[in-house]
């Protein structure tokens, strides 16, 4: 029977209340606990959408090309603060080709217009037109004229600070006594550090096609959330959701910038509105780099009181958080491991969000705890210096057993697994040795070691899953594949589920048509949360299908299994191909339905990791090259070890671009970003990629889901920089104030 | 301006101005989408095809520049079915999102043309000209030297 039930759930470390509507026996479907017998979950399967990924054939967003589509192009402020004065729209609507022009001061459906009068910001868009090709949307483009009067504006932490600009009051978390550091614990330690703005820059950029027919509005999207889209637009709109579909069948990544309908999205939308024809509005690199979406950047303070044995008695995080302009953005728990990573007994956190003229802070893989987790994990590691502790040691025996913040026990821990095999892979034991040893090359070479936190969320989420007369499985999931691999898992679990053969299961996502509801790919959620309900979906369907095998061969369905594509008796009397069954379905098909309810109240649902880095660092250059990441990480059952390691290895590679390379450089005469551009903003190419191993631990946590699996897309990139920054101070005995470990910064440190 | 094209041997007279870059006639005038523009200056290689079977940035070509010169894309080194390079892909899962793959499989193809056995530095002088801002490159690199392996005699 159908329930319905409300509840709490985790997203990024934000807590919302949800519904799920699900029927009693998907929760009765006993989790595949350590020792289940699995076929085909576990072992590497290649992508189901490979073959179209190799050969040029998957269609993205940019690819899609609708008849009398039109072009749009947008005006973006060249000023980091200013008043618009005169913009000769009239002019722009005479210019050749240019179908519609919409101005900062014409309402866009319900809600405030992503067009401003007073932007705040370099790149904010203030009119947007859409003309028969790219190149007359530009060059009309031209023809708006802006007269625009600037204004001051704020690019610099440290004078928004002074001058008090926050987007809202400063955050305090505070677990145990506030102010333990200034009494506790036998040895202290502080470290100050800055990180930079850090952008995602995905390869295929913010895009989107809108075609509105009549009242029915299609939206094909880059979007990491077609059906958080389909809300989103349905309700500017004033649409009914069915009014909307939203289709993103494959996504050039997005590594969070791209979980809303965005402006690519709106805008392209009230043009087709206009226009009455198909309008596509891209973003060109350097509009992504402008305005796609940043990580915050930060100047901390970490303060860190211990008895001699290493026992945390004070743990204190302050954070300057550079935010953007309106109303900032997402605010990044930046404070989140300094609080949750170790078991200490007082902690304290401030954050003070500080409004810049900048783009508003979006969401980039594991906002707030690559941040924290960069200046925490090195705090960390000068403690042990302090205590004279092996920095390993000193994380074991801070180890937390239980959430002390959230007052529950965790779901499943495997952490001090995960130090044990890292150290083991390194070769941990001989870092000083590896350290005073005299290398030829004249490098300097140490390691480093950072734990990671991040939670082990999952949404509520439907499935369907149909058996057709040919024999062929259906999966219909509302998520869609940003390139993680979240197809090929649901179409994993559904042949496990059913027994039949890897290839016979197709799926179909990335369209809100259907109608079966996923969660937005964000929070590393997707695999705890797609997974339970593909399971739920195949087991229905089966049990549909055993029925009528039994009522077809005269036996009781509970007498009945179907493995490897065969539907068996238990007195083995039977023994028929499944598609003997299915064929006699004419053009029917059978299908189930499949639901993931909510997650466990009663634990803390969570992930972990650690990782070593090797890094070598060129004295007299100032270069540091990272030679070796060792990863282990605890993030439940792997479905699939091929993409898994493929999406951790992506994670560090993103970790090692935030350590060394990448970096939003603003001009603090002009307020304006001066890089850009993919020659000018770095990011990591093959030859920068060290080395990697990369591990689970692989034991299921039940609690989770009942496939025990949980999301890896976040906890990758977390602890890279940090173990990477402990590498270089273990290697050259100095540490570096600001990321990324530039030429420049290196000298600086080491002078 | 007329202009004729050899675009995975098939030819094409088009009448478009020479100045228009080939990825832009590839794209929107012969609907070869497979080639990409990541980024439209010559960066980051999502746009590569072989012309002259060596591989280029066609968002910085002119179209006016390459008429009558052999021009292969993605879609033309697929017409077979799967190359044993992309099989190779496949099977390390040389790719997370699929938007830079058809330009690392056209660099990477060109690489086995010129270099049947390369070795790792010599794969990543080759593919370093080619952005996967999903960091795909350790099972690049592991494909490259499955399919070198594979033809080998």
């Amino acid at each position: 029977m159908k329930q319905i039930r409300k509840g709490k759930v985790v997203y990024e470390g934000f807590e919302f209340e949800i519904t799920a509507v699900f029927d009693e026996a998907d929760e009765r479907l006993p989790a595949w606990e350590a020792d289940a017998e699995l076929a085909i979950v576990g072992n590497p399967v290649p992508r189901i959408d490979g073959a179209k990924r190799v050969t040029g054939a998957a269609r993205f967003t940019v690819d899609v090309q609708l008849p009398r589509m039109l072009h749009a192009a947008v005006l973006r402020s060249p000023v980091a603060n200013g008043t618009v004065e005169g913009l000769d729209l009239e002019a722009a609507r005479r210019a050749p080709g240019v179908r519609a022009v919409i101005g900062p001061d014409e309402a866009i459906g319900e809600g405030a217009s992503p067009l401003t009068r007073t932007p705040e910001f370099v790149g904010e868009p203030i009119a947007v037109l859409a003309a028969e090709t790219l190149p007359q949307a530009r060059a009309a483009l031209a023809l708006l004229a802006p007269r625009i009067d600037a204004l001051p504006f704020e690019v610099d932490l440290e004078s928004g600070l002074r001058a008090q600009r926050f987007t809202s009051d400063p955050v305090e978390s505070v677990r145990g006594e506030p102010n333990a550091y200034a009494s506790g614990g036998d040895v202290r330690v502080e470290l100050e550090l800055a990180t930079q703005f850090h952008i995602q820059s995905p390869l295929e950029p913010h895009a989107a096609v809108a075609d509105w027919q009549q009242d029915e509005l299609t939206v094909w999207i880059s979007t990491q959330g077609v059906f958080g889209v389909r809300s989103e637009l349905a309700q500017r709109f004033g649409l009914p959701a069915a009014g909307v579909r939203v289709i993103a069948e494959f996504i050039g990544g997005g590594f969070g910038s791209k979980v809303d309908a965005g402006t690519e999205g709106i805008l392209a939308a009230e043009l087709s509105r206009r226009a009455r024809r198909p309008v596509s509005l891209i973003f060109t690199r350097h509009e992504e780099l402008l305005a796609g979406g940043h990580r915050a950047s930060t100047r901390q303070r970490i303060r860190l009181a211990a008895r001699r044995d290493g026992t945390l008695v004070a743990s204190e995080f302050d954070a300057l958080i550079g935010m953007g302009a309106r109303g900032g953005g997402l605010m990044p728990m930046v404070h989140a491991p300094a609080v949750s990573a170790y078991r200490s007994e007082n902690a304290h956190a401030m954050r003070f969000p500080v409004k810049l003229n900048l783009r508003p802070v979006n969401a980039f893989r594991a906002p707030g705890f690559v941040e924290g987790t960069t200046g925490y994990e090195q705090a960390i590691d000068e403690l042990a210096a302090a205590l004279e502790l092996d920095p390993l040691e000193l994380r074991r025996r801070a180890h937390a057993d239980r959430d002390q913040g959230a007052d529950k026990p965790y779901s499943a821990k495997s952490l001090l697994a995960c130090y044990e095999r890292a150290a083991e892979l390194s070769q941990w034991e001989q870092r000083d040795r590896l350290r005073d040893g005299a290398h030829e090359d004249g490098l300097l070479r140490g390691l480093g070691c950072a734990t990671q936190l991040w939670f082990g969320s999952s949404q509520p989420c439907a499935a369907t899953v149909s058996i057709g007369a040919d024999g062929i499985v259906t999966v219909v999931t509302g998520a869609q594949d940003i390139g993680t691999g979240a197809f090929t898992i649901a179409q994993m679990v559904a042949a496990e589920e059913l027994g039949l053969p890897l290839d016979r299961v197709r799926v179909v996502g990335g369209d809100t048509r259907p109608n079966v509801h996923g969660p937005t790919s964000g929070g590393s959620i997707t695999t705890a949360s797609i997974t339970p309900a593909v399971r739920a979906a195949a087991a229905s369907a089966r049990r549909a299908l055993l029925d009528l095998a039994g009522q077809s061969f005269e036996i009781a369905p509970e007498d009945l299994v179907l493995r490897d594509g065969r539907i068996r008796s238990a007195d083995h009397a039977l023994d028929a191909d499944y598609t003997d069954l299915t064929r006699t379905f004419g053009n029917m098909a059978v299908t189930g339905e499949g639901a993931r309810t909510l997650p466990s109240q009663d634990y803390s649902v969570q992930t972990w990791g650690c990782q070593i880095a090797q890094v070598a660092v060129d004295p007299g250059l100032g270069r540091v090259i990272v030679e070796h990441v060792w990863a282990v990480h605890d993030v439940g059952r792997i479905i699939n070890p091929l993409t898994a390691s493929s999406q951790a290895e992506g994670g560090i590679l993103q970790g090692v671009g935030y350590a060394l390379m990448e970096e939003r450089v603003i001009d603090p005469t002009t307020g304006a970003p001066t890089n850009a551009s993919l020659d000018d903003y770095k990011v990591p190419t093959m030859a920068d990629t060290p080395a990697m191993t990369v591990e689970f631990i692989n034991l299921p946590d039940p609690i989770a889901s009942n496939t025990g699996a949980k999301g890896l897309g976040e906890p990758p990139i977390i602890p890279t920089a940090a173990a990477i920054a402990n590498a270089f101070a273990h290697a050259t005995g100095r540490r570096a104030t600001a990321l990324p470990l530039t030429p420049a910064r290196v000298l600086e440190a080491l002078a | 301006m007329l202009i004729d094209l050899d675009i995975n041997g098939e030819r094409h007279q088009l009448d478009v101005d020479p100045t228009r870059r080939l990825l832009s006639v590839l794209r929107d005038e012969l609907s070869l989408t497979g080639t990409k523009l990541g980024c439209g200056e010559g960066a980051c290689g999502a746009c590569a095809v072989l012309l002259d079977g060596r591989p280029v940035n066609s968002c910085l070509l002119f179209v006016g520049a390459v008429a009558g010169r052999p021009i292969v894309t993605i879609e033309g080194l697929s017409a077979g079915g799967l190359s044993p390079l992309q099989q190779a892909f496949l099977a390390e899962d040389g790719l997370q999102c699929g938007f830079c793959t058809p330009g690392q499989i056209v660099s990477a193809t060109a690489l086995l043309e010129a270099n049947p056995d390369p070795d790792r530095d010599e794969i990543r002088a080759a593919m370093s000209g080619n952005l996967c801002r999903c960091g795909a490159y350790p099972k690049i690199e592991l494909a490259i030297l499955r399919a070198a392996a594979e033809a080998a005699p």
